[in-house]
């Protein structure tokens, strides 16, 4: 009778903590999602912006075509590659953020500004999701999550190079 | 800040909204903020009079002291504390929580707890490693993870953030009106060859005792030189300690107001902050900075990365009360190199202007709200409260 009770006590506290820590990956993954949601966001907005100021006739054709190149790669890029076109993108904009003379600079100071600010964003939203890339990764290897399968099918994070130096 | 939608913020404080503290201006000050910006906040926090609150303040229970990291902390926790937190959130209908210091056993921690949607999290404590985590860390860890996005007030709390959670943070200052120190007027009282020392300086980590040892050398090198103490305390027990032909070079002021507060740094020759340790931020400094006083400080970590490492004031080897004497002796005799320094750390000092702290805050908040989801209790909270027969969703 006592050992039932006993054993009846254990097999609601691991009922229970199975159920949340399948709540606790949901709630993980779904901060991934988020976080990946604002990224794509600002990178979206950024290659936007890249093309504007490709288009924008301040800068040569040769500086306009490869912003206009890098852009075009950051935005069509799936998900594995995309980090590094977009990296190949932050190269592109500082090259020309440091050929430009100072009167072009001033020309077009709000495109410039925009951009600036993205890239502080940008920075920030790099940090956040990289954050919760690795949190979700690190209690996905934990046994309990393997054993009992409490990922289902959502695939695995994949982690987000950005060279912060190339910001 | 960009004029967007408006949104509905819940902010919690830990600590008890009555007594003075670094938290609670934070969250009065961010709140403030937001409301004049056009959103709409509110504010849990023990609170110890429920008459004397601000309409954004809405109260969790009585403060209960207990001993916290050296200090005495007013918290609250306890069944009846989450059962206002869980009906504060679900009538809430908050775009977004902010909560602060989410790692202590406050109602910060019992909201991360019984909260689902989005989060961000600001820590504030500097601390060294302790053994007592390891306990506490697997039973926090599932409730942090829960927040969207952490902000660390200071590379020293970013630091402990990751020593103790294993979690990284972004770092965005603490706000101060910074118009309000840069527009403090000199009162001749104050001026002349002055130094200046703000905070309770009874507690040992101020270092009041630091910059007293050092007085005995700079008053042979600067003889009329001052030294001015605001702050509350037992001034006694200070003068005794105090060479008695030195006494008189020291005056009390007790507690300044705001706007005493700016005049007073104005006026200084210099001031100095010698704390010992359990700094987190320094507000002190940036409001120092602020009025154009140029600082000598001690060199622990979150003083000399607010210092730029020596770039906006002076650094001096922590407890070490000749270097700071050599210090303050060698910007006494040199105005240009003063003045210089003084004004670097007012230019630098704008960073922590509300207006650029909080926008960044802001930007946060947009990042952390991008799915569009509401902040809600969470399941495992609603099928508990359900089991009550305590209905927290009106």
């Amino acid at each position: 009778m006592k050992s039932g009770l006993t054993f009846g006590i254990l097999l609601l506290t691991s009922l229970w903590y199975l159920s949340f820590s399948a709540t606790r990956l949901d709630r993980l993954h779904h901060r991934v999602e988020t976080s990946w949601a604002n990224l794509d966001g600002l990178l979206q907005r950024r290659a936007a912006v890249a093309l504007e100021i490709a288009h924008s006739e301040l800068i040569d054709p040769a500086s306009s075509l490869i912003l206009t190149a890098a852009a075009y790669q950051a935005r069509d890029a799936n998900m594995r590659d995309r980090s590094q076109a977009e990296s190949s993108l932050s190269g592109a904009l500082m090259l020309l953020q440091n050929e430009m003379s100072d009167e072009t600079r001033s020309a077009d100071a709000a495109l410039l500004k925009e951009l600036s600010d993205l890239t502080q964003k940008i920075r920030v939203g790099v940090s956040i999701h990289v954050d919760a890339v690795t949190r979700t990764r690190a209690v996905r290897k934990k046994l309990i999550f393997k054993l009992f399968r409490l990922a289902g099918t959502a695939p695995l994070p994949i982690t987000y190079e950005f060279e912060d130096d190339a910001l | 800040m960009p004029n967007l939608k408006p949104l509905k913020i819940g902010l919690v404080c830990p600590y008890g909204w009555d007594a003075p503290g670094g938290v609670q201006n934070h969250v009065r000050d961010l709140a403030e903020y937001l409301i004049a910006h056009g959103h709409k906040v509110s504010v849990l926090a023990p609170t110890l009079d429920e008459e004397a609150l601000p309409e954004y303040v809405v109260s969790a229970g009585k403060p209960i002291p207990i001993p916290w990291n050296g200090a005495v902390a007013r918290v609250l926790f306890g069944p009846i504390a989450f059962a206002r937190v869980r009906q504060w959130i679900a009538q809430g209908d908050f775009d977004l929580l902010h909560l602060h210091e989410p790692a202590i056993p406050s109602i910060s921690l019992l909201a991360c707890w019984a909260a689902e949607g989005p989060m961000v999290g600001t820590f504030h404590a500097a601390a060294k490693k302790q053994k007592a985590i390891y306990a506490i860390g697997p039973i926090l860890e599932p409730v942090i993870e829960k927040l969207n996005v952490r902000i660390a007030v200071s590379e020293a709390a970013r630091a402990t953030l990751s020593e103790h959670l294993e979690t990284d943070a972004i770092v965005i200052p603490n706000g101060i009106y910074g118009s309000n120190f840069r527009n403090g007027t000199a009162q001749p009282q104050w001026s002349g060859q002055t130094i200046g020392f703000m905070g309770r300086f009874e507690e040992p980590r101020k270092g009041l005792s630091v910059l007293v040892d050092a007085l005995s050398i700079v008053a042979r090198f600067v003889p009329e030189i001052r030294v001015i103490i605001a702050g509350p305390g037992d001034t006694e027990e200070v003068l005794k300690k105090v060479d008695p032909q030195l006494r008189d070079r020291i005056s009390f002021l007790g507690r300044l107001h705001e706007k005493e507060k700016a005049d007073f740094l104005t006026s200084l020759t210099l001031y100095v902050a010698p704390n010992t340790g359990g700094e987190s931020f320094g507000i002190i400094l940036a409001e120092a900075m602020a009025s154009g006083a140029a600082i000598v400080a001690s060199d622990i970590p979150a003083f000399a990365s607010l210092l730029g490492d020596g770039k906006y004031g002076a650094l001096f080897a922590n407890e070490d009360s000749t270097q700071l004497a050599h210090a303050i002796i060698d910007l006494l005799r040199d105005p240009a190199k003063r003045k210089a320094l003084a004004l670097a750390g007012q230019e630098h000092g704008k960073i922590f202007d509300w207006d650029t702290v909080a926008e960044q805050i802001f930007s946060v908040y947009q990042m952390a709200i991008v799915g569009g989801q509401k902040v809600g209790l969470a399941s495992d909270n609603r099928s508990w409260t359900r089991l009550l027969g305590r209905d927290g969703q009106k």
